[in-house]
């Protein structure tokens, strides 16, 4: 028995090799992943509702029953977007993803501080191009740097019973996602 | 002899590899996890520092992690013993609840779906709940109806139970980490 010692233990050094390897790979090789999901709701940069989930399923698996979510799957490739997603009482949220899925950047009604949050969504090298006279009113706007030209914002709105439900429907019917003119 | 050596080598390593990558990437092993009585977590999943392992993971589920400044998901397919929840039992899940500005908790079925029940009812948020004092409650997740703040189970063997605090900062990923408080889960009246 002692002759296979060596080469197991080289086979779990190898082992251990190929489980960082493919576990690196994951992202960019799961085929079922969010951003495939959420392409059959419809066309890049625009908003489309994700339907409410059942027990028959979900367009993304344990989605949480209490939220409305609406998505805007993006592609920065035709220039960058403007986000607008009015807020209210009751708890939003707005969450921006790479396409593998990588949650870069989020914020919330309260870390927002305003009635409607705004903001422009653009690569770095977009926000390299902005003309200089727009970098004085810069801090007035909301800047998110994606770091992939392609991803996803979604839109979550609490619905704090479900009689609720339509109303905040409405307010989130009222999400824009779309390039700047 | 060196020819099977290397056949052994590989054999071994792919497989083990391979088989790593897969239950890791279930979540069926802690990688990466932070882990809190039945309750686990992937703290920085909702960030850009989010680590290989919890990329991996909702990679292949397909779910989206919450943003960090959304909220953090706490996921428990187990009990407080490490025994897998099964829908036929009554679930309890009871104690103190981290200070967040709300809270909800969802039970799916392994694929992730929510459990059908004539009720509609998937789980609780924590305007919903019946609290028993200012930062206790207890649930109850079982197949049959019961008094006070109960989830049906529609009887399926497993089942994971999911806890989501919204605009909360529980500190996790720092030095104290053991000490958010979460509640305690157990079975009873198992078939």
């Amino acid at each position: 028995m002692r002759k296979y010692l060596l080469p197991v233990i080289a086979g779990l050094v190898l082992g251990g090799i190929v489980h960082i390897l493919t576990t690196l790979a994951m992202p960019r090789l799961a085929l079922d992943n969010a951003f495939s999901r959420l392409a059959k709701l419809g066309p890049a940069n625009a908003v489309q509702f994700v339907p409410d989930p059942t027990p028959a399923g979900a367009v993304l698996p344990r989605t949480d029953p209490a939220f409305v979510t609406a998505v805007c799957r993006y592609n920065l490739d035709a220039g960058v977007l403007k986000v607008r997603v009015p807020t209210s009482a009751d708890y939003t949220s707005v969450s921006f993803y790479t396409r593998q899925g990588l949650a870069y950047y989020s914020l919330n009604d309260h870390a927002a501080g305003q009635r409607t949050i705004e903001l422009q969504l653009m690569t770095p090298s977009q926000r390299a191009a902005l003309p200089e006279d727009e970098e004085i009113t810069r801090a007035d706007r909301l800047i998110v740097e994606s770091p992939s030209v392609e991803g996803v914002v979604l839109v979550r709105a609490f619905v704090r019973e479900p009689g609720n439900r339509m109303r905040v429907r409405e307010r989130i019917s009222n999400v824009s996602c779309s390039p700047v003119s | 002899m060196r020819v099977i050596a290397i056949i052994i080598a590989t054999a071994v390593g792919i497989l083990s590899g391979l088989g790593l990558t897969w239950f890791a990437s279930a979540g069926a092993i802690g990688f990466g996890a932070t882990q809190i009585g039945a309750w686990m977590t992937w703290p920085k999943s909702g960030s850009a520092e989010a680590d290989p392992y919890s990329r991996a993971i909702y990679a292949r589920s397909g779910e989206l992690p919450l943003g960090s400044t959304d909220g953090i998901a706490f996921v428990a397919n187990s009990d407080d013993t490490g025994a897998a929840l099964n829908g036929r039992c009554d679930i309890h899940i009871a104690g103190h609840l981290p200070n967040a500005r709300f809270w909800t908790l969802t039970v799916y079925d392994s694929e992730g779906r929510l459990i059908e029940n004539p009720a509609e009812r998937y789980g609780f948020t924590s305007a919903e709940v019946i609290w028993k004092s200012d930062a206790e409650a207890e649930i109850v997740l079982a197949p049959h109806a019961r008094s006070g703040n109960w989830i049906p189970t529609g009887g399926r063997e497993r089942i994971s139970a999911v806890l989501r605090f919204y605009d909360a900062s529980l500190g996790l990923g720092g030095r104290f980490t053991n000490k958010v408080e979460m509640p305690s889960v157990w079975q009873e009246f198992c078939p």
